[in-house]
C-alpha cells in the first residue's frame, strides 16, 4: 500500500528550512554590507572601493554567498507569495517559469560581476 | 462586510495580519530592489569610469532619500523575519504581539538613526 497517496511526495519543507537558514546568514551579512557601504566612510561609493575589498579572498566568498543566499531567499520568498493568489495551473508553471528563469540570469549576471572581476587602472 | 442576516464576516486588521501584510510587502519590494541592484552592480564590468558615472548618479540627493527608505525596509524585514525565527523555534509565539511593538519600535529608532549619516552626506558634510 503506497504511503503517500496522492501526493508528490515532496512536502516543501526543505526549501523551507533553506529560508530559514539562508536568512541568518542574510540578515547579518546585510547588516554588515549597509554598515560598509553607508555608515563607514563618507558614503560615496566608488570603483577603487570596490576593488579594494574584492581584491581580498574573504569578501569575495563573503559576496558570492550574499548573493547566492539572497537570491535564494527572494526568489523562494516571491513565488510563495505568488502562488498563495494565482490558482490557474497555467499561470503558475508560467510565473514559476519566469522567477526560474530571472533567477538562472541573475545567478549568471552576479556571478561573472564578482567572480571574473580584475582591477582595471590604477 | 456586513450581511444581511446580521453576520459580520469583516476582518479586522488584528497585529499579527499587519505584521504579515508589512513582511510580505517589504519582501517583495527587496527583491525588486535587489535585481535592480545585481544590474546596476555588473556595471564594473565595464571598467572604472563607466562605473563611477553610474555611482555619480546614485550619489545624488534623490537616491539617498530613497536610501534612507530601502534601510527602514531592510530593518523592518530583518527584525520581523528575527520575531518569525523566535516565534518559529524559541517558542515566542504566546508573546507574537508583544514582539511586533518590539520590531516596530527598534525599527523606528533604528531607522532615524541610520537616517542622519545619510542627511550629513547629502548635506556634504561628511
Amino acid at each position: 500500500m503506497r504511503k503517500t497517496f496522492g501526493t508528490s511526495g515532496n512536502t516543501g519543507a526543505m526549501g523551507w528550512f533553506f529560508h530559514r537558514l539562508t536568512s541568518i546568514y542574510l540578515a547579518v551579512v546585510l547588516l554588515i554590507h549597509f554598515a560598509v557601504m553607508h555608515f563607514i566612510g563618507d558614503g560615496t561609493i566608488t570603483y577603487a572601493k570596490i576593488a579594494d575589498r574584492l581584491a581580498s579572498p574573504g569578501w569575495k566568498v563573503l559576496d558570492i554567498l550574499f548573493l547566492y543566499t539572497g537570491l535564494y531567499h527572494g526568489l523562494y520568498g516571491l513565488w510563495n507569495l505568488l502562488e498563495d493568489y494565482i490558482h490557474n495551473s497555467f499561470w503558475r508553471a508560467f510565473i514559476y517559469f519566469l522567477i526560474a528563469f530571472g533567477g538562472f540570469a541573475l545567478v549568471i549576471l552576479g556571478t561573472i560581476t564578482i567572480v571574473n572581476f580584475k582591477k582595471i587602472g590604477g | 462586510m456586513r450581511y444581511k442576516d446580521g453576520y459580520d464576516f469583516s476582518y479586522k486588521l488584528s497585529v499579527g495580519q499587519v505584521a504579515w501584510i508589512l513582511h510580505r510587502l517589504s519582501g517583495l519590494a527587496l527583491m525588486f530592489y535587489l535585481g535592480l541592484h545585481i544590474w546596476v552592480i555588473s556595471n564594473l564590468n565595464g571598467g572604472p569610469l563607466a562605473f563611477n558615472k553610474v555611482m555619480e548618479l546614485l550619489n545624488s540627493p534623490v537616491f539617498k532619500i530613497l536610501e534612507i527608505g530601502l534601510w527602514g525596509v531592510i530593518l523592518y524585514h530583518v527584525l520581523n523575519g528575527i520575531r518569525l525565527l523566535l516565534i518559529d523555534f524559541a517558542g515566542g509565539a504566546k508573546y507574537h504581539k508583544q514582539l511586533f511593538w518590539v520590531v516596530f519600535l527598534i525599527v523606528l529608532i533604528l531607522t532615524v538613526l541610520g537616517a542622519i549619516p545619510f542627511l550629513h552626506h547629502l548635506g556634504g558634510l561628511k
